[in-house]
């Protein structure tokens, strides 16, 4: 595994060549260019504020700051993972002509929607700390958890990596993995706690006696990451403001250290054991008929 | 600081092949009702073999023109060589002049690794990292090659706009100017027009006399004669006849009668 990276690193600048070309594309002849990963942003934060709000009747203070900080990383975990999903079949004819190492192609992909997480990240702080305080009068404290929100980032980065090697080699045999992708993920929408904290869980589960759900929910790396990163920039919101619900005491807000141990380990896992399955493969690519 | 030293003949040879076979196992492609039939039907894996226990030499400087029918092991051989297949047995030894690693140029399709979303000069700079240049490489080069693609003005443009032919000169153009030690050319030359043919044979020619190895595959037997000064004959994935052109192109054409 170790010749095979250092492989890629022989191969960097091949590497910033298909990221370049990536970003090149995306935008090409669009007027507002950048702009358009912004804009999805801003209108998904509206539509999710106006059904909090005005449908479910729900009061939460800066409710666009709690829906901006699980939009942005979950917009890029599912461009990310469908992009690099078909990175191999549309790139089929370079693999066929010429020798690379072909863990680039999905890893170009990563790269470059990771690009578009930091520009989505730039809009939430520029938002939310500076444009807020100073032109609404309206501060968000940054928290002291904030020193966690690079170790967070990374996290994503490496769990949407070890994904992505998964679902490019999959897809390239059977092509109904990103018809399965794209399914889930508007199930997960709902399921993960993108739109509201994962403590919202925590009562009802408590009731039926079925806690270490809760904790097992947790330890999913994809709602760890959610999580993650509204715990390290946001204040919790208490609970009663969701579900009306008896108060929780404070600490239950925030996922249990463990948990967090647990998802970092499985990222780990899908990352290491994506790049050996895809490894594997690799040169049996392009010798389907 | 180290010294090169001079090319003599006791440097290890451009191609070592010995004992090559390629098996291709025909995968399925299905879906996941594919994957649960499975379960319980296990598909029988159809296997062929391309290549059957191939072995050959070309040292530097040579040209090698392969020829043989349709499905005889050429195009798979030429795959082998520019590294997109592993062998299934055997070794292949790629090496470079004096002792470096051989730099490969394949051009197996031209403008296989095209965007047609980008114009001609952010082409050669993604194309030419296919090929394994760096940023410097291309740049040094950039001028030089859209001089002999002979594009102009277009270069500024994105490529849906080009026709096929001016594609290919671009590609035939990024390919030698990555100065490799040996080129693979899969029936390439057969497109384009005739002046640029002529040009695209002037390169070769110029490629031969710098030392430079190629390895091309052609049912064009005018061309194979006029360009190669070896010719290896394949057939059903073994070597029928490999020797100087004018005898085996002469049993080769003794059979195709």
């Amino acid at each position: 595994m170790l010749e095979e990276m250092k492989e890629v690193w022989r191969f960097r600048y091949l590497l910033r060549q298909f990221v370049s070309r990536e970003l090149k594309i995306r935008y090409k002849n669009s007027v507002f260019g950048v702009l358009w990963s912004i804009v999805p942003l801003i209108i998904s934060v509206y539509v999710y504020s106006f059904l909090f709000e005005k449908v479910a009747g729900k009061t939460i203070p800066n409710y666009s700051a709690y829906a901006l900080c699980g939009i942005v990383p979950w917009t890029f975990f599912t461009t990310a993972c469908l992009d690099s999903c078909q990175s191999l079949l549309n790139n089929y004819s370079i693999m066929k002509k010429v020798y690379l190492p072909r863990e680039i192609i999905p890893l170009s992909y990563v790269i470059s929607n990771g690009i578009h997480l930091m520009i989505g990240w730039a809009f939430y702080f520029t938002t939310f700390h500076v444009i807020w305080p100073l032109v609404l009068g309206i501060p968000i404290p940054l928290l002291h958890t904030i020193v966690w929100f690079p170790v967070v980032l990374v996290m994503e980065c490496l769990l949407v990596l070890g994904l992505s090697f998964w679902f490019a080699a999959l897809n390239l045999y059977y092509q109904d993995v990103k018809y399965v992708l794209q399914t889930l993920f508007n199930l997960l929408l709902f399921l993960l706690p993108i739109l509201y904290p994962a403590y919202i869980h925590l009562e009802g589960l408590r009731s039926r006696g079925m806690e270490w759900a809760y904790d097992l929910y947790l330890c999913n790396p994809v709602a760890a990451m959610l999580t993650g990163f509204r715990e390290t920039l946001l204040e919790p919101v208490p609970v009663e403001n969701w579900n009306n619900s008896t108060p929780l005491p404070r600490p239950e807000l925030f996922a249990p250290t463990w948990t967090y141990g647990v998802a970092a380990l499985l990222t780990l896992l899908i990352l290491w054991s994506g790049y050996k399955f895809f490894n594997a493969r690799k040169w049996q690519f392009v010798e389907r008929y | 600081m180290s010294i090169e030293p001079p090319p003599t003949g006791e440097e290890s040879p451009a191609i070592e092949i010995v004992h090559l076979v390629k098996e291709f196992r025909i995968l399925h492609t299905g879906s996941v009702k594919g994957l649960l039939s499975r379960i319980w039907k296990r598909p029988k894996a159809v296997q062929f073999t391309a290549l059957k226990d191939i072995s050959f030499t070309v040292p530097h400087g040579q040209t090698l023109a392969i020829i043989g029918r349709n499905g005889s092991g050429k195009s798979t051989m030429l795959g082998i060589l520019a590294r997109i297949y592993r062998a299934t047995s055997g070794t292949v030894k790629l090496n470079g002049l004096g002792g470096r690693p051989a730099r490969i140029a394949p051009l197996l399709e031209l403008g296989a690794g095209f965007q047609n979303d980008l114009t001609g000069f952010q082409n050669v700079e993604f194309y030419g990292a296919v090929l394994g240049m760096n940023a410097r490489q291309i740049k040094d080069r950039m001028d030089t090659i859209v001089e002999f693609a002979e594009l102009g003005d277009k270069m500024d443009t994105p490529l849906h706009g080009w026709n096929d032919g001016a594609k290919l000169r671009l590609g035939f153009s990024i390919a030698v100017h990555i100065d490799p030690d040996i080129l693979l050319v899969d029936e390439v030359l057969a497109v384009g027009d005739e002046s640029f043919q002529n040009k695209c044979y002037r390169m070769i020619a110029d490629l031969q006399a710098r030392g430079k190895t190629i390895v091309f595959v052609s049912h064009d037997l005018p061309v194979v004669e006029r360009v190669a000064n070896r010719v290896l004959w394949l057939n059903d994935g073994v070597i029928m006849h490999d020797g100087d052109p004018t005898t085996v192109l002469a049993a080769y054409r003794a059979t195709a009668e």
